[in-house]
């Protein structure tokens, strides 16, 4: 094959330059913001400031609600993670069995992806309303429920509305994973084995497993980031701040308390243990994933 | 391709109008919505009809928190407005501006462009609030209200109940047959600012050390110190236990919605909150906040002033602050100043448009209107009418972070306290890092 040279040094750059532009404007200008924030103490119109040294994280480490958050977050995600690739997982394979209709399941399975995560929030504030809640009703009549004031129900109402939207995402990607797996593979299997369920489990789920990886990230970084939308018309982080995920308090301390030092503290803590997740999954979890 | 044609034809119309007045523009941003946020824009209208030099144009930016955030952001950028609508919790914030010239007083900006209002007009308790160290006023006095008892006559007619509570004792006294009766007795709709911040303006109790911040940075609140504020929690929690108190979480409208459906007894919430319930709830009054007759010994005192203030923005031409001037003048005329109250339930804030009131026998037609004025012109504290710590809006969370997990019993009136001044403490002295 012919190499494609570009014949003047530069050109390249050229083409370049738009995205690295966007990058540079929008990724690294704000991380450099954030991390002069973090160390520095100013008041909030950015007068007073002063180089501060870590003193904004040992503010964030003495504040008891940072680790309520954290302890939400970790929790939040892994639920999260849970709950929507194993209901999006058993979507993908019904609907992957149907033969008539097929293109109806699989669009209104599909539909509620395309809703934001705020208006995500304002539907579930419905389902949980006392006073017209159906969902409240329900689980009112069950145990007495109370999301005021009671942790359980809480955690309860946001992992319900948080994980909705996303079990469609979960669906989309598991469908098409099922639907990449080779016919002759799943034929042959069939002649070995008739029990479906084991056969879902040793030859089908072993193929899906690239995606299942490619989903739990995506589902962890949806926790982390994206329920914001959802935590801030539902609950707003109380009882207590029992549902306040990192990012959420780091917006309410940032925004609402007007401390920029905090924030940016928190932000650059974020980052850290995004990269420690981040690591950690492809260490741990990819090597034992078998790409065809 | 000829809808495109219209829209574009459209967009340059609409380019050519707003050029050719060549007004002078005053941008006006605030933190109201709703009801609250037209009535803003029908004054910038009235203004705007008024003249032709001016033209202000008001921007919501949504509640009062986003408002002061985005006020905050757009001065960061060089693009900030000329006048802003911050809230009591920020005034602290905003005065501490002046300094760094990012806020021109409001004396300052009167000498300069000669308001003819002056902010001697304004009722001194409102003034106070919104002044500095020197008593100067910074903030223009703009949505002044405080927090009201609303109650359900209906109701208290059906349990037999004919005066409405003047003190929690009576309350306490009362509740039992308002429970039996099918009702919530009480619900509030702001734990912070009900029932911490005018819990002690009401009781004439210093909420911070620095004599609330006025006489110097304060260092921390007397929550877990001051024994009236845990007997009043401590009885806050046997009522949620007991039924006679309903907590209905953080969300404003979530615990006014029992009251407004007919509920609910009791309601505490803003001066400016009857507008929604007037034409559905058909029998209900507005009453001075109780206050424990035990603890003021029968006295009473004034609340704070809640709302928000305007503040003016520095960073613009004389030429548009000499139309900032003009429209301040107009907002302070009694005539606006009553308008304003009539439509929102917000305080008459100057002296002229109480006298108005007065003068056209404005409460014998309007009784939902008095009791703002009547509890706020209480006499007699000894404490400053209001509070000057920094970070509040944060410890306004931090309190609310600690009455759910003392109302559901997870931890101790005396415990969640001692949080609450633990962690104000700590954002207090943050703030005063930064000064």
């Amino acid at each position: 094959m012919k190499k494609v040279q570009f014949k003047s040094s530069y050109s390249q750059y050229i083409f370049l330059a738009p995205q690295l532009l966007i990058l540079l404007i929008f990724l690294y200008w704000p991380i450099i913001q954030t991390f002069r924030d973090a160390f520095t103490i100013q008041d909030a119109f950015g007068f007073g400031s002063y180089f501060a040294g870590f003193d904004n994280f040992l503010f964030v480490f003495s504040d008891p609600s940072y680790y309520t958050a954290f302890k939400f977050t970790i929790i939040y995600s892994f639920v999260i993670t849970l709950i929507t690739g194993s209901i999006g997982l058993l979507l993908a394979v019904q609907a992957n069995k149907v033969l008539h209709g097929k293109n109806v399941y699989k669009t209104l399975l599909i539909w509620p992806y395309a809703i934001a995560p705020a208006v995500v929030g304002v539907m579930a504030n419905y389902f949980f309303s006392e006073r017209y809640g159906l969902l409240h009703h329900l689980f009112n009549n069950l145990w007495g429920f109370n999301w005021y004031e009671d942790v359980f129900d809480a955690y309860i109402y946001v992992i319900i509305a948080g994980s909705w939207k996303q079990i469609s995402a979960n669906f989309i990607f598991f469908l098409a994973g099922l639907q990449a797996i080779q016919k002759t593979v799943i034929e042959a299997s069939i002649i070995d084995c008739k029990s479906n369920i084991r056969r879902f489990w040793t030859i089908t789920f072993p193929l899906l497993m690239p995606t299942t990886f490619f989903l739990i990230i995506i589902n962890i970084t949806y926790a982390f980031f994206d329920t914001f939308g959802i935590i801030d018309t539902t609950t707003i982080g109380a009882p207590g701040s029992e549902t306040k995920t990192l990012v959420y308090k780091a917006y309410i301390d940032g925004f609402k308390g007007l401390d920029l030092g905090s924030a940016g503290a928190q932000s650059i803590l974020m980052m850290i243990i995004v990269l420690i997740i981040t690591i950690f999954q492809f260490r741990y979890i990819e090597g034992k994933i078998h790409y065809n | 391709m000829k809808k495109l044609i219209s829209i574009f034809v459209l967009l340059v119309s609409f380019a050519f109008t707003s050029n050719s007045y060549s007004k002078t523009e005053i941008h006006w941003w605030y933190g109201n919505s709703g009801f609250l946020g037209d009535v803003i824009i029908e004054i910038a209208n009235r203004f705007n009809d008024s003249q032709d030099e001016y033209m202000v144009i008001p921007t919501g930016k949504g509640s009062y928190e986003d408002n002061m955030a985005a006020t905050i952001a757009a001065f960061r950028a060089g693009d900030q407005p000329h006048y802003s609508q911050v809230y009591d919790a920020g005034a602290a914030i905003m005065v501490a501006q002046v300094k760094n010239g990012v806020v021109i007083g409001f004396e300052e900006m009167a000498e300069k462009y000669g308001i003819d209002v002056d902010a001697d007009n304004y009722i001194p308790g409102i003034k106070n609030f919104y002044a500095d160290a020197d008593g100067k006023m910074v903030g223009v006095p703009f949505n002044s209200s405080t927090c009201l008892m609303y109650a359900n006559m209906d109701i208290l007619n059906e349990v037999g109940i004919e005066e409405v509570p003047k003190t929690y004792e009576e309350f306490e006294g009362m509740a039992q047959k308002i429970l039996d009766a099918g009702y919530i007795p009480l619900l509030q709709s702001h734990s912070p600012w009900i029932w911490t911040e005018n819990f002690f303006s009401r009781h004439n109790l210093l909420m911070t050390d620095g004599n609330n911040g006025y006489d110097a940075v304060p260092t921390k609140t007397l929550f877990a110190d001051t024994e009236a504020f845990v007997y009043h929690w401590t009885k806050v929690k046997e009522w949620y236990e007991k039924g006679f108190y309903g907590y209905k979480g953080r969300a404003w409208g979530d615990n006014q919605a029992p009251f407004t459906n007919g509920e609910a007894a009791f309601w505490f919430g803003s001066a400016a909150s009857f507008g929604g319930m007037k034409d559905v709830l058909p029998n209900f009054t507005t009453n001075p906040i109780p206050y424990w007759d035990s603890v003021t010994g029968g006295k009473e005192y004034p609340t704070f002033i809640g709302g928000a203030a305007n503040w003016i923005l520095n960073g613009h031409t004389e030429e548009e602050y000499k139309g900032l001037a003009k429209f301040i003048e107009f907002m302070g005329s009694p005539e606006m100043d009553l308008y304003y109250h009539n439509m929102t339930g917000y305080a008459a804030v100057t002296k002229g448009g109480i006298e108005l009131a007065e003068t056209i026998n404005f409460y014998r037609t309007s009784p939902y209107h008095k009791a703002v004025g009547d509890q706020l012109g209480l006499e007699g504290s000894t404490i400053p009418g209001g509070y000057r710590a920094g970070n509040w809006p944060q410890i306004r969370e931090v309190i609310y972070e600690n009455v759910e997990p003392m109302l559901n019993g997870e931890i101790s009136v005396e415990e969640a306290l001692g949080n609450m001044d633990k962690g104000a403490e700590k954002l207090l002295a943050q703030f005063a890092k930064t000064l």
